[in-house]
């Protein structure tokens, strides 16, 4: 135990001193947050439909797709998203592609995402009975109604705390896009330490805005969610 | 097929060795997350004046992103503590950290769910709280905890990518190395996401698999 060290660590002068340049970092985190869980949710969404599908032939492309994204590492993803995917679509496209950091990241973590999700969407819709689906058959509804009216109302509720559980999950992987120069906190406080060359308030002032800001998210959408998903839930 | 010659089949041993550190490392970090994730669930039910302490540890390690916790064990803690004094070292304490949070939520769900009755007609049988604890309780809350415990490691096997951040040689880290000096990132990032995919997959679903034996074995 270092006592002339921990009281360093106490020291929050200095994420004072940088406090603009460290929430404009949190700000990226934020940014690609959004992003990449609209469109993780959108292509979960669509993996899970291609994976119930009527036509066989669909269904093994919605499991690769799953398998796929769900079994590699987020870190490798990312790499892979943003070394080698402009690459392959240079080849394709006979042009030069070149990826923003932000592209890379927001696809990276998107397509991570979406293959968590497909499993959690097609449990949650997989779980509503079969009868509510024949009832609105036999109501003379078409399919999208039946999806948009009868049967993603009720599963919404019952995949909401896996949701959240993974947007949560998700909130924390966007700390990783700072390895791919995304310039979020965590690449703003390496910049400053290298810098100030005093990583310990900083890296420890991180990991308590981290914590605190988590726990509190966490904390609010498990009360709101809970609210909202038990009001009509009569089970 | 000539790239592919020069990148990935000459240097299989590289990857060899980045997938041994990657084995280690893991092992290592889970053993460490198990023991201190069993203490702190232990701790948050049985020892009431350490219940807070306790709770703060568990959501510390289990709201704080571990790239973050990485940087953090590996910046901070060696100033403070003394050690780790290896990237090694600091890599297999952020992975074990960062899942013991987990673990001892699993932990507390799993012990807890025991059917009271069970430890009520083990105390009239005259056992020990330990003896209860140990013959009782465990067997009954590993079988119903396995699931969660295995997809931990999963959690824990992808997480330990990033220890390659931090200069430790796993597979990941060989895999930029290498891409760094060949230039050919295609071919070399590319075999090395499908190496991790494979390794994930055939986990998940041996793991799968056993504890569904476990179940029907036990059930």
């Amino acid at each position: 135990m270092d006592f002339e060290n921990l009281k360093e660590v106490a020291d929050l002068s200095l994420f004072w001193e940088y406090r603009y340049f460290l929430l404009r970092g949190l700000a990226y985190n934020f940014y690609v947050f959004f992003l990449s869980a609209t469109l993780a949710i959108s292509m979960g969404f669509l993996a899970a439909l291609m994976r119930m599908s009527q036509w066989s032939f669909v269904r093994p492309f919605g499991t690769l797709y799953a398998e796929l994204f769900r079994n590699c590492p987020e870190y490798v993803l990312l790499v892979w998203v943003h070394y080698v995917m402009p690459l392959l679509l240079a080849y394709l496209l006979q042009a030069k592609v070149n990826f923003h950091p932000v592209v890379s990241a927001v696809l990276g973590l998107g397509l991570a995402y979406s293959g968590y999700l497909t499993e959690t969407f097609r449990t949650g819709i997989q779980a509503i009975p079969r009868g509510h689906l024949e009832a609105g058959r036999a109501l003379g509804m078409s399919g999208g109604l039946i999806m948009r009216r009868i049967i993603i109302p009720q599963a919404i509720r019952q995949m909401l705390p896996e949701i959240m559980n993974q947007m949560v999950s998700l909130f924390k992987a966007t700390t990783l896009i700072s390895l791919i120069s995304v310039p979020d906190l965590m690449y703003q406080v390496s910049i400053v330490t290298q810098q100030e060359m005093r990583p310990l308030p900083l890296y420890s002032g991180a990991a308590v805005v981290y914590f605190l800001l988590i726990l509190a998210i966490s904390n609010l959408v498990d009360l709101f969610s809970e609210k909202w998903r038990t009001q009509y839930l009569t089970r | 097929m000539d790239i592919w010659q020069h990148t990935i089949v000459n240097n299989l041993d590289k990857f060899w060795a980045g997938l041994v550190v990657t084995v280690q490392i893991c092992l290592i970090a889970f053993s460490v997350a198990l023991s201190l994730g069993l203490i702190a669930a232990l701790i948050n039910i049985y020892f009431r004046p350490l219940r807070i302490p306790a709770k703060l540890y568990i959501q510390f390690c289990r709201n704080t992103p571990i790239y973050v916790q990485l940087m953090w064990v590996n910046y901070v803690w060696p100033d403070i503590f003394g050690w780790p004094n290896s990237f090694f070292a600091a890599g297999w304490m952020a992975l074990g950290l960062q899942s013991s949070g987990y673990l001892a939520e699993t932990f507390r769900a799993g012990i807890e769910g025991v059917n009271h009755g069970h430890i009520e007609a083990a105390y009239s049988l005259g056992l020990s709280p330990a003896k209860t604890l140990r013959r009782i309780i465990m067997p009954q809350a590993l079988l119903t905890m396995s699931p969660s415990i295995m997809n931990q490691f999963l959690v824990l096997v992808k997480s330990s990518t990033l220890v390659s951040v931090i200069a430790v040689p796993d597979l990941m880290y060989q895999a930029l190395r290498l891409t760094s000096v060949w230039f050919e990132p295609i071919e070399i990032l590319s075999f090395t996401a499908f190496l991790y995919i494979l390794i994930v997959f055939v986990l998940s679903h041996a793991m799968k698999r056993f504890s569904d034996r476990l179940r029907e074995r036990y059930n």
